[in-house]
């Protein structure tokens, strides 16, 4: 039984005991409801909630619980004789459930039946020939040892299915059973189904922390995995970054991260004048026919995915900086380049800019502007030396936000930026960022448990943290800054 | 309703200072403002009073051009500063606003140093040519605001630290920093506490012996205790505009004496 | 006012407010200024806006147009079955090499018949105008329809993308010289068929409906595996982030305590929804495929990372709209005695539902542009088989609208430039229409208390 049949079957025997359990209710007083606690839907729904929750969450522990258990139970078999020079029992371990689907799908398109599978001897079968015919490429010839395993991972695995399928089952029509066997007319059904709907939300609500608890697990765990290949020290100090298949390689993050740093301070210098200017105007200056057409065509820009700046980095901004200006002045032959990235980095965060910016500068209160023009400002002198000022907390927030923004942005570099990693000051030239190393080393072909491919894990950490730091920091900013006129 | 004020009134007539006629003020679709015409004369605290929305404020902010800042505002009819139409087409509001400064109801001190509140004025309008000459002024402005003493040891410390009696000082003396010829109050001691408003009161009697000063006011007592000349607004016509004296003593309207014994307002 | 006067106030000369001083000059000249600057700034903004969309629209409008060449073609049975049997077995056994020399049979007639042809140029050249895709699709008719075999058919192929970029302007007689893959003599020949209505450049559905294609067959591409990708992925992103993302919104706004954990739980929404998009690859990279086993370039993953990243935007919206229903109706609720839950379910939440649904749009748009996340969990990956039908089809692997336009960029041929400017279109006019619809949403219902 498939998971997705499980559910569904779940599913349906509660959406019965829903039925069942109204109309249970309704008899309980001979058809009048008022007699009832609560109204019998509500009855129906603790019958739903009883049968299909607690099976659901048995499924999906042990749909998580499962691979771990039967990988630990077979990884047994596997001798270290049977761990070929260079290789690992992690990259073993994944021949044999890659050799086990594909045996399943040797089922499935009938080339094999269950007894023939049975029949198959490793030793003088070509296994790997076998599983060719149905797309499953094994990258050297199986293995005696590695072939019992994968049929025993298979066959544990589809025993634990089952057994999930009856358990799953099982449980949800107990759950139905005694949630019908308490209905009677003084069941509080309500207050049971709505403390059941209430932890449902309180569960949405933990969506959030987990996603966090997911993303700093995830990368502390393989960040931890790489320094234990390669060196704290050489990471955060090497001034080259030179990835090697053949290991040896030079994996300093400080090249990448004075790219990340060189395309950011070209964005938010190209970026923070002119978004904040579009701000003060549109704020301060703009007929409100002005606003209508400005404000909305910002708020286009803002919502452009950046692959769309990328393109145009790549096939405009690229080209144009390249022939016009490098070229002319002698500064590099490359269309891809720091300045290309941070042009069309900066133009994307105009909108981020100025309507951060928009923001704090209406939180500014009139009153202050009436004094400043009660004492006979002029408009830009009270823009300049009252509300600037008395913005500022809330701007430099604003900037640390774009800041932040820019630092992580992926698709503008990757595409505009270049892959070459430099300690250059030539901003015509091309050089590299953590993000375009981030998406280069997880989707090259080196192998995943390589320092290599490791490495990415490190970077991202990196990126998370001074990507975090800066925004909580500007939040904190933006916040005091909000009491301030509140 | 209100005669033009007469020649031969109980006071010593003194210099004009702003007429205004035929005064009409659109907010929209709204008539706030309907046909105003007075005169206000130099070193005289005048007061204008009414109830709440009867367009004292908005007549106000008239004087100086306030309502400029205002998109949907409209005015109509003269009014004149020293002669001069005010709503002249070669007249730069910056410039007016300079002659003719203004402190505001809540007291709004700019997000700055004590000092740098004061300086704001006169760095502006460029009335220094150096910092001792700017030093000057503003202790100048301190004194005639009468919030110097309590200060002049901290005047580079935050203008939104002090208590609400002395921002709304401190505001007065950044109105005054400019050299302005009129002042004008729109309920400058609302937000404060009694004490502070004697204070600013006080404050308003000596200004009067070099500027000529508006004040919108809620209490009539204020109005007595504060103004030589007073006007009574209702719901946007001038009722009726004399000395202080006759208006809480003798008024000729019977609108403003039901005002004044409190029936309405 | 110039050089007024720190002296006594009563010295201060006299000035005209008719006339303006040279200060006021100065100051005036300033203000002037700084509008000016103002004025540069939202230029360069809307410039900007332009140059990127023009960009877009000049390089990509071509992609949908495409250039076919029209020929009749013999399925020759001594050609695909040699003993006369019908067996579709052996007729599958003849390969795509197979069916090129009917095409290059058919021009051969083609030429004859309309009296065209470039001298010295071999009939074998002029096939070559024909996209390689040309002969596979004759074998995928011929295998569909096995008893077609002996007559004689027409069938528009797509020319080859030299021929196509002649068209288009990006191939020249100049270039095609030094082109290995392109020579004068068949632009030349191509002009005499377009004159002769055989070859004509016409809108491209394919390139909606067509799978990717190889590196060196860009005329074959097509945005179907991605659009259709693009859709699972948004189906998973709907039916998750909305459910999750109102529930966690009403617990927040409505239920939940005011203490420390309920703190953590907003400082970590905002904070998550600056995260950069690239750790939420990293994220589903490690978790849902690495540790959870989910096959890698499938929709179900992307849509769950989509989710997560999503996530913050509904939740912010939502509360917002859920903070715009005023506390009166939820006292009325109460009032007559309904739950604190049935207030929220029964009042408070279809008050709330317009500003739900706009921020539910805006986040999917949103999620309909994540690029970087998806390269992370392999959706990068070259994909030609349509994904199955939902469920099972969520877990094949898919590309995806903005990835597949990476792809694309990626690629040597110049054609792919035009390819990857029209997907790009392909994705703002989707972009366009979600926030159209949450605009006339938010128009329609917008309510002010």
């Amino acid at each position: 039984m498939s998971v997705g049949l499980v559910f569904l079957v779940v599913i349906a025997i509660a959406i019965v005991g829903f039925f069942i359990g109204r109309k249970r209710a309704v008899l309980s007083v001979d058809g009048d409801v008022r007699k009832l606690h609560s109204l019998p839907s509500y009855y129906g729904q603790t019958v739903f909630i009883f049968s299909a929750v607690p099976a659901l969450l048995v499924t999906l522990a042990w749909l998580l619980l499962q691979p771990l258990y039967v990988e630990n139970q077979v990884s047994a078999k596997i001798l270290p004789g049977d761990i070929v020079e260079g290789s690992s029992l992690e990259l073993v371990m994944a021949d044999v459930r890659r050799i086990s689907s594909g045996l399943d799908s040797l089922v499935a398109s009938g080339n094999v039946d269950e007894d023939g599978l049975k029949l198959i001897n490793a030793a003088d079968t070509d296994v790997r020939a076998l599983l060719g015919e149905v797309g499953v490429a094994v990258a050297s010839d199986v293995q005696a040892n590695v072939f019992t395993a994968s049929m025993e991972y298979r066959a544990k695995t589809a025993m634990l299915k089952t057994a999930m399928a009856v358990v799953a089952v099982v449980l949800s029509l107990l759950g139905a059973l005694i949630a019908l066997s308490r209905i009677h007319p003084e069941y509080r059904a309500r207050n049971v189904s709505e403390l059941a709907i209430k932890s449902l939300l309180i569960l949405s609500s933990m969506v959030a922390i987990l996603t966090t608890v997911g993303i700093i697990f995830s990368l502390l765990f393989e960040t931890s995995n790489f320094f234990r290949m390669y060196p704290a020290k050489d990471f955060f100090f090497n001034l080259t970054w030179n990835p090697q298949f053949t290991g040896g390689s030079d994996l300093g993050i400080l090249p990448l991260l004075w790219g990340t740093l060189y395309v950011s301070f070209f964005a938010l210098i190209f970026a923070v004048p002119i978004g904040l200017l579009v701000a003060i105007y549109l704020s301060e200056y703009a007929s409100r026919r002005v606003r209508a057409i400005v404000k909305p065509a910002v708020e286009i820009l803002a919502g452009i995915p950046t692959i769309v700046y990328g393109l145009f980095a790549l096939i405009t901004i690229g080209p144009m900086l390249r022939d016009y200006f490098a070229q002319p002045l002698g500064l590099g032959a490359s269309s891809s380049s720091v300045l290309t990235a941070g042009v069309v980095m900066g133009i994307m965060l105009i909108p981020f800019v100025s309507s951060l910016s928009d923001d704090v500068i209406n939180a500014v209160p009139q009153a202050m502007r009436d004094g400043s023009y009660g004492l006979g400002a002029t408009q830009s002198e009270t823009v300049r030396q009252v509300i600037l000022p008395a913005a500022l907390p809330g701007i430099v927030g604003a900037i640390l936000l774009a800041a932040s923004r820019a630092i992580g942005e992926t698709m503008i570099v990757v595409m505009g930026a270049g892959a070459a990693a430099k300690l250059s000051l030539n901003p015509f030239e091309a050089m590299t960022t953590i993000t375009v190393k981030i998406v280069s080393q997880l989707t090259g072909d080196t192998e995943f448990a390589s320092p290599e491919t490791l490495v990415a894990f490190a970077l991202g950490l990196s990126l998370f943290v001074v990507t975090l730091g800066l925004n909580v920091l500007a939040l904190y900013i933006v916040r005091k800054y909000r009491e301030q006129y509140e | 309703m209100y005669d033009a004020p007469k020649l031969g009134a109980n006071v010593e007539q003194k210099e004009l200072k702003i007429a205004a006629r035929g005064v009409q003020v659109f907010y929209g679709e709204t008539h706030a403002i309907k046909d105003v015409d007075i005169d206000i004369q130099a070193k005289t605290v005048t007061a204008f009073i009414g109830p709440s929305g009867c367009g004292k404020s908005t007549f106000l902010r008239c004087l100086n051009r306030m309502n400029d800042t205002i998109d949907i505002c409209r005015v109509e009819g003269d009014i004149t500063l020293d002669g001069e139409d005010i709503y002249d087409k070669r007249v730069d509001p910056v410039q007016l606003r300079a002659k003719v400064g203004m402190v505001f109801q809540k007291p709004n001190p700019f997000p700055k140093s004590i000092y740098d509140n004061v300086a704001y004025g006169p760095r502006i309008h460029g009335l220094s040519r150096n910092k001792a000459e700017l030093d000057e002024i503003v202790e100048k402005a301190l004194r005639r605001g009468a919030i110097w003493n309590e200060v002049k040891d901290r005047l580079h410390e935050p203008g939104t630290g002090l208590s609400g009696g002395q921002q709304q000082r401190l505001c007065i003396a950044r109105a005054v920093a400019t050299e302005p010829e009129v002042l004008l109050m729109d309920e400058p001691c609302s937000a404060l506490d009694p004490i502070a408003t004697a204070q600013v009161e006080e404050l308003i009697d000596e200004l009067r012996t070099r500027y000529s000063v508006v004040i919108v006011t809620h209490s009539m007592q204020q109005a007595a205790r504060v103004s030589q000349r007073t006007a009574f607004f209702h719901l946007g016509n001038l009722v009726e505009y004399d000395d202080t004296a006759t208006i809480f003593t003798n008024p000729r309207d019977e609108r403003t004496e039901s005002y004044i014994t409190g029936r309405i307002g | 006012m110039t050089d007024a006067t720190s002296g006594s106030a009563m010295g201060k000369p006299k000035s005209s407010l008719l006339v303006q001083d040279d200060r006021t000059k100065r100051r005036n000249a300033a203000e002037a200024r700084f509008r000016g600057y103002g004025v540069v700034a939202i230029t360069i903004a809307m410039l900007a806006l332009v140059g990127l969309l023009s960009s877009i629209l000049y390089n990509g409008s071509s992609a949908f147009r495409q250039t076919f060449i029209t020929l009749d073609v013999y399925l020759d049975p001594a050609k695909l079955d040699k003993d006369g049997s019908g067996d579709l077995a052996k007729i599958a056994k003849v390969t795509t090499f197979g069916y090129a020399p009917l095409i290059k049979k058919s021009f051969e007639v083609e030429f004859e018949k309309q009296g065209i042809g470039v001298e010295g140029m071999k009939p074998k050249d002029a096939a070559k105008m024909i996209s390689k895709e040309g002969p596979a699709e004759l074998r995928r008719f011929v295998l569909a329809n096995p008893d077609q075999i002996g007559e004689t058919l027409s069938f528009e192929f797509l020319a080859s993308g030299r021929i196509d970029g002649y068209y288009k302007g990006r191939v020249t007689m100049e270039s095609a010289e030094i082109d290995k893959n392109v020579s004068p003599e068949q632009l030349q020949l191509a002009d005499q068929m377009k004159d002769a209505g055989v070859l004509e450049t016409k809108w491209n559905w394919g390139f909606l409906t067509r799978a990717d294609a190889s590196e060196n067959r860009p005329e074959a591409a097509g945005l179907g595996v991605a659009i259709l990708g693009s859709f699972y992925m948004m189906m998973v992103v709907l039916c998750l982030s909305l459910p999750i993302g109102v529930a966690a919104s009403i617990y927040l706004e409505e239920f939940a305590p005011k203490n420390w954990i309920t703190d953590v739980i907003e400082v970590n929404i905002s904070n998550l929804a600056a995260v950069p998009s690239i750790v939420f690859g990293i994220l589903g990279l490690a978790i849902f495929i690495n540790f959870a086993g989910l096959p890698q370039s499938a929709p179900i993953v992307g849509g769950l990372v989509l989710t997560l990243m999503t996530l913050p935007t509904i939740i912010i919206a939502t509360r917002a709209s859920l903070k715009a229903v005023p506390p009166s109706i939820r006292d009325a609720a109460l009032g007559v005695g309904a739950s604190k839950m049935q207030s929220v379910f029964h009042h408070v939440l279809p008050l709330a539902a317009p500003g739900i649904l706009t921020g539910t749009i805006i986040g999917l748009a949103q999620a309909l542009g994540e690029t970087a996340p998806l390269l992370l969990i392999g959706m990068v990956a070259f994909v030609r088989e349509f994904p199955s039908a939902p469920p099972e089809g969520f877990f094949d692997p898919a590309a995806a609208l903005p990835v597949q336009v990476y792809n694309w960029t990626q690629r040597a041929d110049p054609a792919f430039v035009e390819r990857a400017s029209g997907a790009i279109i392909v994705l703002l006019v989707f972009l366009l229409f979600m926030n159209a619809v949450a605009i006339i949403l938010r128009r329609r219902f917008e309510r002010r208390w």
